[in-house]
């Protein structure tokens, strides 16, 4: 009787998934994907501060409109016009937008973010945006704006987004 | 007596058994979380306990670059500091007259060194003498040089990092990649 219940014994032991083999792969695979792990991941956005363009761009045969938009950050709300050698006053007064943070940062961006979209199917080889935030602006509004100027969830808007003080 | 007490505990002795189904659940959840954090580009950059980077959805990743830290206490240039910074105002950068502050004399020195080989085409000392918001306009400066990763804490204002960036610009680096986290 004994001996029948050693022999069943054996044979549950054996019947046992060895686990050591696993255990070895985890303690390798472990530090490895520790070492290659990143808890935060920091990305960037290019810009620039203002510089004199040295040769002329109209030397192109063929010559399409752009505009370069100038965006005022204020504490209350954003201001938009645009520049360009190629329109007329009231073209490009008919350019420019204000938007309010009184109803709500969200809401501001969206039409901000509306009017930018209007300007680029209008004028689609403009891709310059100028923003002069004023001074009491803080860091992580300029980014916020950034953002929304670069690009909406489907379109390139403005990628080339240009930092400036006010020099009024 | 003593010796068949212990040949019969012998007997009886079975190894023992580690129970590592615990441990092998720990393992896999470990092996599953490293496996989401895992990054083919692991950050090498280490950030300031003072320093709360604002997030964004930019997707492009930060090259090899001059590292330009403003925290919340101090202005860094790589890891040494070159001012401290009080109620967000940055001692030793006079707004009048940024080129004499430490932070444009080390900028200048490393815009030097990277470009001792190319021949300038412009002296830029005398374009900065002339008028501090013209000199990062006139400035011929070659683009195949480290550009500026800009850390900076999200909560200042565009008073300071304006003194920061147009410095740097007359120094001779006037594009700069801001450092974003990740949304």
């Amino acid at each position: 009787m004994a001996c029948f219940s050693r022999v069943r014994r054996n044979r549950e032991m054996d019947d046992e998934i060895n686990m050591v083999p696993i255990m070895n792969m985890f303690m390798v695979l472990i530090p490895f994907l520790l070492m290659s792990a990143s808890f935060f991941h920091i990305k960037a956005i290019n810009t620039s501060v203002p510089v004199l363009a040295e040769g002329s761009q109209e030397d192109h045969a063929e010559k399409q409109i752009s505009v370069t938009v100038v965006v005022k950050l204020r504490i209350d709300g954003i201001n938009t016009s645009s520049l360009s050698n190629d329109l007329s006053k009231k073209e490009l007064a008919d350019l420019e937008g204000d938007f309010s943070f009184d109803a709500g940062n969200e809401k501001a961006y969206a039409a901000f973010s509306e009017h930018l979209m209007k300007v680029k199917k209008r004028y689609p080889k403009s891709d310059t945006l100028i923003i002069i935030p004023a001074e009491d602006i803080i860091y992580d509004t300029i980014i916020q704006t950034m953002d929304v100027a670069r690009k909406t969830d489907e379109d390139t808007l403005f990628p080339n987004v240009v930092l400036s003080a006010s020099l009024g | 007596m003593a010796l068949g007490s212990m040949r019969q505990k012998r007997k009886t002795f079975t190894p023992p058994r580690l129970m590592i189904t615990s441990l092998m659940d720990m393992f896999t959840i470990i092996l599953i979380f490293l496996l989401f954090s895992f990054s083919d580009n692991p950050e090498t950059i280490t950030l300031d306990a003072n320093l709360d980077l604002p997030r964004s959805e930019a997707k492009l990743d930060h090259e090899e670059c001059i590292r330009l830290v403003f925290t919340r206490d101090s202005l860094k240039l790589e890891d040494e500091v070159i001012a401290t910074v009080q109620e967000g105002h940055i001692v030793g950068l006079d707004p009048k007259n940024l080129k004499n502050s430490e932070l444009y004399k080390k900028l200048r020195k490393i815009y030097e060194d990277s470009t001792t080989n190319a021949a300038p085409s412009m002296n830029i000392e005398e374009a900065v003498a002339e008028d501090d918001t013209a000199a990062t306009r006139d400035l011929n400066i070659p683009d195949k040089k480290k550009p500026l990763l800009f850390l900076c804490d999200k909560q200042h204002t565009f008073k300071s990092i304006n003194q920061v960036i147009k410095t740097a610009g007359m120094a001779g680096f006037p594009n700069f990649q801001f450092a974003v986290l990740k949304k």
